[in-house]
């Protein structure tokens, strides 16, 4: 596995305020990265130091072996930063091709690749109107389409899905996952659903500090099942502990439940067990998750 | 200073596209055309005439003479003379007005940080100035091409005269307008919209002497603060007596030091 970020003893204050303090993790090559934490963490702060849209007051920051803003990452470095915005002075395609041509690509091949980006976001029609006859959801795709022209190493999208509506959202999604094999996403959002679905790791960061840096669902001799039912059921909680296997039950929310399996010898068939207790017991379930949400994990 | 000669004609090229193909840029040669039509057909045409006619030669000489610019009135091509008065005043305003967004509103929308992923800030503030300032050279171009037919028309022996002495004076203006271009390019690391650059140039050149005046005063020294000052050279240049090195060098030095400190606030500045 190769490293392709590498933060050290981040900090980056403005004026009095501490927007990152002493922020340190590296990520390597591989699924998709989450970033998470609540409004003014310094999610936004910190994918600028890593575009090098802005220096850190102290520490290093390494991208690809090179300093963020460095030439030698043009085209292997994309983002969708937050907020901002296509020129509205022209159409989406001449933007896009402009982009790709500063990326060293021939007049013919930005063409093509503009055409190629367009497709993917869906906007392909759109290519020639310009930003301001676009709607909101469709100026998010035109912006996306921007970040995954050519073929970079490493593409962070700030909150890429906010605004959109959900079919929008389904889209981009699966844009993500389509292009995960071959390109590394740093992803924000508030949508935790979301991050769940296609991240392996977790960035979480809140106050300007990184409290967690974990890959999901590995946690020692344990594992979890996330139980949401439909109804509720008072006796659910004493007749699940009955199980083999099933160390303990919690309700982490309305309807759902945390199972913690732990690993021992007849713990194997705990969710075929879990299914026929349901069964037997007429209690209807919503979801089935294999796992802790993203947000039992973190919250 | 990091910069790839096929990024920067890129970013060249996009001004000029921005100029020839967008709507507002179209809008901006309508208007630059109707002014230099109302210039060329009421003003330089009729001046032109009056200072060539033989009832007001003496008046003219004495004018022009006493301005200290005799030396435009030997010209073959009067209507140049005028061009040349009009021009050397003109296109520095004009300068200041039509570069005044140089990466301010790409700044404000974050456009900027979609092209600084691709080319360095560099190559942007130079790009961009490049650009601007081949706008405004074919805006001189086309102006003294204008005037040239304007002479033709009166006297189409005129033509190889005015084609001279054409070039010749699109050579001095296009110096002339390169520091005006590079202070837009200083003011806009330092503010955020068009409109705020130009307010920021006007303080510059009305409070600026000012500012000197007292410094001056103050310490009772000459620091040449005023060498910061673009266009401090075109009294001197106006009269077209004669070939000063130091009227070329002190606004391509100006020029390049604008540039310079423009590059150093913008690698530092957040975007």
């Amino acid at each position: 596995m190769s490293l392709i970020i590498d933060v050290q003893h981040v900090t980056k204050n403005y004026g009095d305020k501490i927007a990152l303090s002493n922020v340190e993790f590296s990520l390597e090559k591989g699924a998709p990265v989450a970033l998470v934490g609540p409004n003014g963490a310094g999610k936004t702060t910190l994918f600028s130091l890593l575009c090098g849209y802005m220096q850190p007051s102290s520490g290093c920051i390494n991208v690809l072996g090179h300093a963020p803003g460095n030439s030698a990452l043009f085209g292997r470095l994309s983002a969708l930063p937050q907020d901002a915005q296509l020129d509205p002075r022209f159409s989406i395609a001449t933007q896009l091709n402009f982009y790709a041509r500063l990326q060293g690509m021939s007049n013919k091949l930005a063409k093509k690749d503009t055409a190629r980006v367009l497709d993917m976001v869906g906007l392909i029609d759109a290519a020639n109107s310009q930003p301001s006859e676009l709607s909101h959801g469709m100026r998010k795709r035109a912006t996306i389409a921007q970040a995954l022209l050519g073929s970079p190493e490493i593409v962070m999208l700030d909150e890429a899905t906010a605004g959109l509506d959900p079919a929008n959202a389904k889209e981009v999604r699966a844009i993500v996952a389509e292009q995960a094999g071959e390109v590394n996403f740093i992803l924000s959002s508030h949508d935790l659903s979301e991050l769940e679905r296609l991240c392996d790791q977790v960035l979480y960061l809140e106050n300007g500090q990184l409290k967690q840096h974990k890959t999901l669902n590995i946690e020692g001799d344990s594992r979890f099942i996330t139980l949401r039912m439909k109804q509720d059921f008072p006796q659910i909680i004493p007749t699940i502990l009955q199980l083999q296997g099933v160390s303990h039950v919690s309700m982490t929310q309305d309807r759902e439940y945390l199972l913690t399996i732990t690993n021992h010898p007849g713990s194997e068939n705990v969710e075929m067990d879990l299914l026929l207790l349901l069964q037997k017991n007429s209690w209807s379930y919503a979801q089935f998750i294999n796992g802790k949400t993203l947000e039992n994990q973190l919250f | 200073m990091n910069i790839n000669l096929s990024r920067l004609s890129n970013i060249i090229t996009f001004e000029i596209v921005r100029l020839f193909k967008t709507k507002r840029g179209l809008l901006a040669l309508l208007a630059f055309a109707t002014i230099w039509f109302i210039i060329l057909y009421y003003f330089i045409s009729t001046a032109a005439d009056i200072v060539s006619s033989r009832s007001f030669e003496r008046m003219a000489y004495d004018l022009f003479g006493a301005l200290g610019l005799s030396a435009l009135l030997d010209w073959p091509v009067s209507e140049y003379a005028i061009y040349w008065l009009v021009a050397v005043y003109f296109f520095p305003i004009f300068a200041l007005s039509v570069c005044s967004d140089q990466i301010c509103s790409d700044k404000q929308r974050g456009t900027l940080r979609f092209i600084t992923l691709r080319s360095t800030r560099a190559e942007l503030i130079l790009g961009r100035y490049l650009g601007q300032l081949l706008i405004v050279t074919i805006l001189i171009l086309m102006t003294s091409i204008a005037t040239a037919v304007l002479a033709s028309i009166r006297d189409l022996a005129l033509l190889p005269a005015s084609l001279q002495i054409g070039a010749k004076l699109c050579f001095e203006l296009f110096i002339v307008v390169m520091p005006f271009i590079a202070l837009m390019s200083l003011l806009n690391t330092l503010v955020n919209s068009a409109r705020l650059a130009i307010v920021a140039a006007m303080l510059f050149f009305g409070l600026g002497p000012l500012i000197i005046a007292v410094i001056k005063h103050q310490f009772g020294q000459e620091f040449y603060l005023n060498l910061l000052f673009p266009g401090g050279q075109i009294s001197s240049i106006l009269s077209q007596n004669s070939v000063v090195v130091s009227h070329y060098a002190l606004p391509v030095i100006q020029a390049v030091v604008l540039l310079v400190a423009s590059n150093l606030i913008m690698k530092r500045a957040s975007i």
